[in-house]
């Protein structure tokens, strides 16, 4: 076992030493970039470089594919070490952690406030990348959230498309448990330790674990409650599979065995890659809650990219992001019709790429209809402990389905939040 | 007292011994004792990230409100007392079984059962988890041949994805023991098994009386080696639920909170710290009641 005695070990020294194993620093004129998703985030960036080395052939790019949980952990490690020499130009973060970074981490993130308009950007994406009337990072792509659905199997049960559209939730299950019944196909893949969608549920209706000054708001969440309950309704119902992990999840729906997707827009891309399924998907809005400033817009996920301030091509990356992600409105048409990647930027939405119908969804203007719903994506704070409020919710909801009274799951959440969060 | 009336050269070959060791003495100290007792500093300070001040005692209290951390420490025990004693008593039968010279292609079976040794951690948890899926290869299986009805819930239910844990780490760990007993019951005089029997002691009673106890030195170092990485546990349950522990916190473990307090949650490496140091005072605590347990045993 002498192989896991060194896990400790491992935590100490990572923390002083790990910087030596790492990626030596970029060579001069190469701007080194860290994301991950090589269908997705990389591609983009490649595409990105292309453009902008085409301008400036001087300038090269390193663009590295980690996992997203590797490029965390290799980003917190370096900023903790103190030494700069192995972290990356320009590093892309999820939405969610932005604030986390900022806050823990004071001046080792470029302020681009001075460089960049951001009146062109969505303002939520510009908000919460915000600390101290600066702003710090390039607003990336959007999480905007849609229904994913088999047109094919919801046909199968009496369905039209017509009546997916503006449904409530307790509709969708009622929907789901006919799909069943007809196809003996589930309505949806679910995955009880990923609190994804208690997330999309409550931000559609305004709210989110956190309150606008960072407080704790949970017991008294009237979003939070409606959702926790509207995921139990979905497991008494038993419309879904059960995943165990991202990658399963994917597979419920890449395999044909559920009827329905609903997550952030960034999805299109691994749905398209099956192509024996073209034709077959239809999208429509996520369904509503029936509690007070329910919507049928919310938003999961979503990143943006952000500047080391101990760069040693700090001015040439922040070029480089300005020159592109914040003008150049060809390459947003570009990367949504190649990668489904809905930016940003607003300009970009005047495009032609977002008037275009897609045949793999058999002829639908689906990128309009996600932009028009991007604007209606209710802003939220998402504070700073949000990975610390998913992991309670995740460890009540067995204690949910078992029939504990939601009431009280809230206020076992609220304690362990708390509890975390000091 | 040799060393001193030899006078002036015994000092010489002591500073040579001492500068032939100090470049290792050195590095030992930049890289383990240094890190170590730097997070010993840091487990009394608290904040965010770079933002660390000094907390006093603060981490240790919190530990005591943390539900979290209540649940990972009882699940690590839980995985302790459970794994260790099935994984010591099914390496030492198998052990037992393979060292009969009589039995047939012992060779293969003793490679099969310790294969499992030399297979990286990533890859068995990766695969398992295939396996143990919901509609996985293990689930088929058991429905298949009628054991089961209903599939079961490995990764998604809290008490079954602990079994799976065990189950995981077991297979992985047993040949490892295997080898220590094996080549220990190797050293054993065969004389003594001969008296044995001439005197007509059961093989079962042979087994309890002369080979166990004579392999004591070698189960106690077993025993403290697993309970170490059974306490360090943290590379299948991180493979197996995709770094988070899950469902419910049922498979955290310390190593992985500590992960999370580092590298997924705000990062706070003081907490982060104190609460690798409740594994370093675990581990010596187990560690001595295991050389006292065996100790008794000896009068």
């Amino acid at each position: 076992m002498n192989v896991r005695t060194y896990l400790p070990r491992l935590t100490s020294v990572a923390l002083a030493g790990a910087s030596l194993l790492a990626v030596s620093a970029a060579e001069a004129k190469e701007i080194t970039v860290w994301c991950w998703d090589p269908n997705f985030n990389v591609a983009i960036m490649k595409e990105a470089g292309a453009r902008y080395t085409k301008s400036h052939p001087d300038i090269t790019f390193n663009i590295v594919d980690f996992a997203k949980a590797d490029v965390e952990q290799k980003l917190q490690t370096g900023l903790s070490s103190g030494t700069a020499d192995a972290l990356p130009d320009i590093v892309l973060i999820e939405d969610y952690g932005a604030q986390k970074y900022l806050q823990s981490f004071p001046g080792a993130f470029a302020p681009l406030s001075g460089s960049v308009d951001y009146s062109g950007f969505a303002p939520y994406k510009v908000e919460l990348m915000t600390l101290d009337g600066q702003v710090y990072g390039m607003p990336f792509d959007s999480g905007v959230t849609g229904l994913y659905y088999r047109k094919d199997y919801l046909e199968q049960a009496g369905f039209k498309p017509e009546d997916m559209q503006g449904i409530t939730w307790d509709r969708f299950i009622e929907i789901g448990q006919q799909v069943e019944a007809k196809t003996g196909k589930k309505m949806m893949g679910l995955d009880p330790t990923d609190a994804g969608l208690v997330r999309i549920i409550m931000q559609s209706a305004g709210q989110w674990y956190f309150d606008k000054d960072g407080k704790p708001n949970i017991t008294g969440n009237a979003a939070l409650k409606a959702s926790l309950e509207t995921i139990n309704k979905i497991m008494a119902a038993n419309i879904y599979k059960p995943a165990a992990g991202w990658s399963d999840w994917v597979g419920t729906f890449t395999s044909g065995d559920v009827a329905s997707v609903i997550t952030g827009v960034w999805i299109t891309g691994t749905v398209k890659a099956q192509p024996d399924q073209s034709g077959k998907w239809g999208v429509a809005p996520i369904p509503a809650l029936s509690i007070e400033g329910a919507t049928h817009a919310s938003n999961l996920g979503g990143s943006s990219w952000y500047v080391l301030e101990s760069s040693a091509e700090k001015a040439e990356a922040i070029d480089f992001l300005n020159a592109v992600y914040a003008k150049d409105v060809d390459f947003y048409q570009t990367i949504l019709t190649d990668r489904g990647a809905v930016g940003s930027l607003l300009a970009a939405r005047g495009g032609a790429a977002y008037g275009e119908a897609d045949a793999f969804f058999g002829g639908e203007k689906v990128w309009q209809n996600f932009s028009d719903w991007l604007a209606k994506v209710p802003s939220v704070n998402y504070g700073v402990f949000t990975n610390e409020a998913d992991t309670a919710v995740t460890a009540q909801l067995p204690a949910l389905t078992q029939g504990t009274p939601v009431d009280e799951v809230l206020k076992a959440i609220d304690a362990e939040v708390s509890a975390q969060i000091q | 007292m040799a060393l001193a009336r030899r006078g002036g050269i015994g000092r010489y070959y002591n500073v040579n011994g001492w500068l032939f060791v100090a470049p290792a003495l050195g590095l030992i100290a930049l890289f383990m004792i240094y890190p170590i007792l730097w997070s010993l500093w840091m487990s009394f300070q608290s904040g965010r990230g770079m933002m660390l001040k000094f907390a006093g005692f603060s981490n240790i209290v919190r530990l005591w409100n943390d539900p979290v951390f209540i649940k990972a420490l009882t699940n690590t025990l839980t995985y302790f007392v459970v794994q260790v004693p099935i994984m010591i008593l099914l390496a030492l039968i198998l052990a037992s079984l393979l060292n009969n010279p009589k039995l047939v292609g012992r060779g293969f079976f003793r490679t099969a059962i310790f294969l499992p040794c030399v297979t990286s951690l990533v890859a068995y948890s990766v695969l398992f988890k295939g396996m143990f899926a919901h509609d996985g290869i293990v689930n088929a299986t058991l429905e298949a041949i009628g054991i089961i009805g209903e599939p079961i819930p490995w990764l998604t239910h809290p008490f079954w994805a602990k079994v799976l844990v065990i189950l995981a780490i077991t297979w992985r760990w047993t040949g490892y023991n295997m080898i220590f007993y094996l080549a220990a019951m190797q050293n054993i005089d065969k004389s003594i098994y001969e008296v044995a029997r001439i005197d007509g002691v059961p093989a079962w009673a042979r087994f309890t009386h002369i080979t166990i106890p004579l392999l004591k030195p070698v189960i106690l170092f077993t025993t403290i080696i697993s309970t170490i990485g059974t306490i360090q546990l943290f590379d299948e349950v991180y493979n197996l639920t995709e770094g988070k522990g899950g469902p419910s916190n049922a498979t955290l473990t310390l190593s992985l909170y500590i992960y999370n307090l580092t590298f997924r949650f705000m990062p706070n490496f003081g907490y982060a710290a104190t609460v690798s140091y409740v594994i370093v005072v675990l581990v010596a605590l187990l560690a001595c009641l295991q050389f006292f347990a065996a100790r008794e045993r000896d009068r």
